[in-house]
């Protein structure tokens, strides 16, 4: 089997984009293959993601980037799995290239929502879409009129902090701690500094959740560049995937039986995933999470392994998940202060590790790190891609 | 605009219509004995096709419970929750009750709910004492 090595990444800036997405996702894609070194016409493979949930989606958006760029692919495919979308991308294009079928793949992801004030401005004519985020879910789930994951993350939130005696300000601190994160980040949403106060203040969007606990849908793009050793231009910054790793549970949206707070498929897609490295949990310099609220936050930290069941909290009290703490997470401000376009999600976490592994992360670089992780679900957490990164030189 | 929610199957279909009759009704697989919850057009567990409905029990336990904002039926302050039906598994359903007037692990019971949009939906609420 050949190794995998990401040679470029580039991200836009994360908010709202007034470019189609297709541009959005043509300019990401040449800067990614400029910090690979790489031409399109070396480029033999491409895949993407939709370009919005709340968007009437082109399809074969693939294809109309290969076109775009001149690409002659020998590996193709539009995934959509949700949030998991844009890394079991680059999982697909990391088999291929280990295989030996390519040796380069362009992965990108642009995404463009209609904004909630004109869904809201015109609830007849986007009728079909809200119908749409409806029946994602089941009979059993949809009869209730859920257009979004929010009521089960609040009561899954509410089951953890119940189960851990987990406070209102835990969590919180959270929110404040991503904030202070992205306040060292050009290119996150949110740089207005941030309070426990005023995040508790924030009205409540499904309890326990508050406004400021909660991701919103952005806009924005990203693109990866993964090759194989041959086509590794610069080893001084090439980072190396070392593994990855997928898990699913055999739920869909709330689980029908068992605990709806632990996510099972977390802790196995990192088991796997840190077992195929050959790292150890405590290697780890630096993670990106997905945590779409503040409370996920902490349970995703805790089912990765950084922390036993009920501790994060503390851990994030005591400062040791931020800079000069025994583990960097989420030092891009994560889902709720970098922003969240879920599409494209995967691709700005290994932007994020992929800067730090090459000591690029300006401001909120970890000095020296070595060993990188990145995390992403889909649904409720219901399916779980882990990635391994390390350092080559 | 039709806001009535998608039927994924029949097995959805016959929920509702019986949950319209006020029967609150699962399917058992005649084969092997396995109850499902949500109900099923095959067995999950022998793939037998032969399903019989049986009446769930009507009281549980509430594991957690929230509101939701924006939504096409059930908008704040509409208590939404998650019961579990012991033996079976997990509901998700209306609470009648106001959010601050709830505990989790309290005993509630089964009742039926019309929606605005005249669906016919379960609903739990409190048991006294519970
Ligand atoms: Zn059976």
């Amino acid at each position: 089997m050949k190794e995998v090595y990401i040679a470029g990444v580039a991200m836009a800036d994360v908010g709202r984009h007034v470019l189609d997405p297709h541009e959005l996702g043509a300019r990401v894609c040449a800067e990614a293959l400029r910090d690979a070194g790489l031409f399109p016409r070396e480029v033999e493979g491409i895949a993407t993601t939709p370009h919005g949930y709340m968007a009437d989606f082109r399809r074969f958006p693939s294809q109309r980037m290969a076109e775009y760029l001149g690409i002659a692919a020998g590996f193709m495919m539009d995934v959509d799995s949700g949030g998991n979308s844009s890394s079991a991308a680059v999982q697909a294009a990391c088999d291929r290239i280990r295989l030996g079928r390519i040796r380069s793949c362009l992965v990108f992801a642009a995404q463009k929502e209609i904004p909630k004030k004109e869904v809201q401005k015109d609830v007849v004519g986007h009728f079909h879409l809200i119908k749409a985020a409806n029946s994602l879910y089941d009979s059993y789930q949809a009869a209730y009129g859920v257009i979004s994951p929010l009521p089960f993350y609040a009561m899954a939130v509410q089951r953890y902090m119940h189960k851990y005696g987990v406070t209102p300000e835990d969590v919180a601190r959270v929110a404040v701690l991503l904030r202070e994160h992205a306040l060292r980040h050009p290119q996150a949403a949110y740089r207005e500094p941030l309070t426990v106060e005023e995040v508790l203040s924030s009205p409540l969007v499904s309890p326990p959740i508050h406004r400021l606990e909660s991701s919103e849908m952005h806009d924005g793009a990203a693109a990866v560049v993964l090759v194989s050793e041959e086509l590794v231009k610069d080893r001084s910054r090439a980072v190396r995937v070392a593994a990855v790793a997928e898990a699913h549970d055999p739920t869909n949206f709330v689980p029908y039986r068992g605990e709806i707070d632990e996510f099972p498929c977390v802790e196995r897609a990192a088991d796997a995933a840190l077992a195929e490295s050959g790292y150890r949990v405590e290697d780890v310099d630096v993670a990106e999470v997905y945590g779409a609220f503040a409370g996920l936050e902490l349970i995703m930290y805790e089912r990765l392994g950084f922390f036993p069941r009920g501790e994060a909290p503390t851990a994030v009290r005591e400062g040791r998940t931020t800079h000069g703490g025994e583990v960097l997470l989420n030092p891009s401000g994560g889902r709720l202060s970098l922003g969240h376009p879920a599409y494209v999600t995967p691709l700005l976490e290994i932007t994020e590790v992929v800067r730090q592994l090459r000591g690029e992360a300006g401001e909120r670089q970890r000095p020296g790190a070595a060993v990188g992780l990145v995390h992403t679900e889909q649904g409720f957490i219901n399916g779980s891609i882990v990635m391994v990164l390390d350092r080559v030189a | 605009m039709d806001t009535r929610p998608y039927m994924q199957d029949r097995a959805a279909e016959e929920f509702f219509s019986r949950l319209a009759e006020g029967k609150f009704q699962s399917t058992r697989c005649a084969a092997c004995g396995a109850a499902h919850y949500p109900p099923r057009v095959v067995c999950p567990e022998c793939l037998g096709e032969d399903l019989e409905w049986f009446d769930l029990p009507r009281e549980g336990t509430l594991l957690a419970f929230t509101w939701q904002e924006a939504a096409m039926r059930c908008r704040k302050p509409d208590v939404l929750g998650l019961v579990e039906l012991e033996g079976i598994g997990n509901v998700f359903t209306r609470i009648d009750a106001a959010y601050e007037d709830l505990r989790i692990g309290q005993r509630v019971i089964f009742d039926a709910w019309t929606s605005p949009d005249g669906l016919v939906l379960h609903q739990f609420r409190p048991l006294e004492g519970g």
